[in-house]
């Protein structure tokens, strides 16, 4: 908005930014953060540790057995 | 919740965005070189016992001189190692039963084998500046060198679990120097959904799904307690973080969110106690979700987990913080 202001005068009314926008920015900012970060392997919860097909229980969890 | 937590929330579903179109295409350039599965490994004994210990390279591998000290303590368990704590291994004289590699970066991970192509140093500033192996730090191409006649002379009697995801130079690199291969799929998402992307490349190369917990160590973790079935497991280089003083330029993530976060890039960063050494150490978002994702697993694994790292942010009821000499005085003595 600042770069729409320049002049030698002053606004009688006080022109600030909305919440909105700003949270628009912080999620914009975050969103591009996330495109770039993160890890090398993904991460699926609750589904065990290795699934070797159907019919074979992924192995290695306290409540399964062995496969 | 501050910047750095916010973001690590979301990074599961970021992983997959960023990680799955680049390691599916890894597996189909692979697939002609797939032969052997991970499962052939679960009938071969690997160490003494019931004990293993999983290394990865965290800078408390050098900080605490573990390697050398693992050497020393006389352990008779199974080694496991990631691709980026080989080199270590190797110099400090440990050599892996197991090493575990499944990043699907084109050009870095080969390095962690030492890359026999590399006549100049990259522009890529990765090996230079990264926490993991000092020695890269310090004289680049020296320690690729050193690193491709140390893996050589070492190959034939490595055994690599690899993720179909890797870069052919790494499975290049690994068959050159004599490494005998057992693949496996990461698993990318819920396999009983049925347009699952782990579902279609387990029917497309008949090969399991391991859960990866985010990054290769823990990935490592999950290979030694469920295909190999070691129920007492120490970690060493488990750092998930920096220790005090580490500059921000040289974390794993800096030149990303310094792009991304701009002036703002040091709220990405997390502090946290460690309550083994007293001291704080800081962390970013990356590394922060790989500690979460390993303490959720760590609740329904069959073993017990003990973290011998004697630093970084990884503990918890299941995952407690004991001294090396300590683990290995009781796995001696069991």
């Amino acid at each position: 908005m600042t770069k729409y202001l320049r002049g030698n005068y002053e606004l009688k009314a006080t022109v600030e930014e909305s919440a909105e926008g700003a949270q628009d920015a912080t999620e914009a900012f975050e969103r591009k953060a996330l495109s770039r970060l993160g890890g090398s392997i993904c991460f699926v919860s609750k589904k065990g540790f290795l699934w070797k097909g159907d019919g074979a229980d992924g192995s290695g969890t306290k409540d399964r057995q062995q496969a | 919740m501050d910047l750095g937590r916010r973001i690590a929330s979301k990074l599961n579903e970021a992983t997959f965005e960023r990680i799955a179109p680049v390691a599916l295409a890894n597996a189909e350039r692979n697939r002609s070189r797939i032969d052997r599965s991970i499962l052939e490994l679960a009938d071969r004994p690997f160490g003494d016992g019931e004990a293993a210990i999983v290394i990865a390279a965290g800078p408390s591998l050098h900080r605490r001189r573990s390697l050398e000290r693992l050497r020393d303590g006389g352990f008779r368990g199974a080694v496991v190692a990631v691709d980026g704590a080989l080199g270590a291994c190797l110099r400090a004289g440990v050599v892996p039963h197991l090493v575990v590699t499944a990043d699907p970066h084109a050009e870095r991970i080969v390095r962690w084998f030492g890359d026999p192509t590399l006549t100049a140093p990259p522009t890529d500033d990765y090996f230079r500046r990264q926490e993991m192996d000092p020695a890269h730090a310090r004289d680049e191409m020296g320690a690729n060198r050193d690193l491709v006649a140390l893996v050589d002379r070492h190959g034939p009697r490595l055994i690599v679990a690899i993720a179909t995801s890797a870069s052919p130079a790494v499975v290049g690199r690994c068959e050159t120097a004599g490494m005998q291969l057992f693949w496996w799929n990461p698993m990318f998402d819920d396999y009983d959904q049925p347009e699952s992307v782990s579902r279609r490349l387990h029917r497309d190369n008949g090969l399991p799904c391991l859960n990866g917990g985010g990054n290769v160590g823990t990935a490592a973790w999950v290979m030694t307690h469920a295909l190999l079935g070691k129920r007492r497991i120490g970690l060493l280089g488990m750092d998930f973080s920096y220790p005090p003083g580490t500059p921000l330029t040289g974390t794993q993530y800096y030149p990303e969110l310094r792009e991304m976060l701009g002036d703002r890039f040091a709220e990405g960063y997390i502090s946290l106690p460690n309550p083994f050494l007293g001291e704080t150490w800081f962390t970013d978002p990356a590394y922060y979700w790989f500690r979460d994702v390993f303490l959720e697993m760590a609740q329904e694994a069959d073993c017990e987990t003990v973290n011998c790292t004697e630093g970084g942010i990884l503990h918890g009821d299941r995952v407690p913080m004991v001294a090396l000499d300590e683990f290995l005085a009781k796995v001696a003595r069991a």
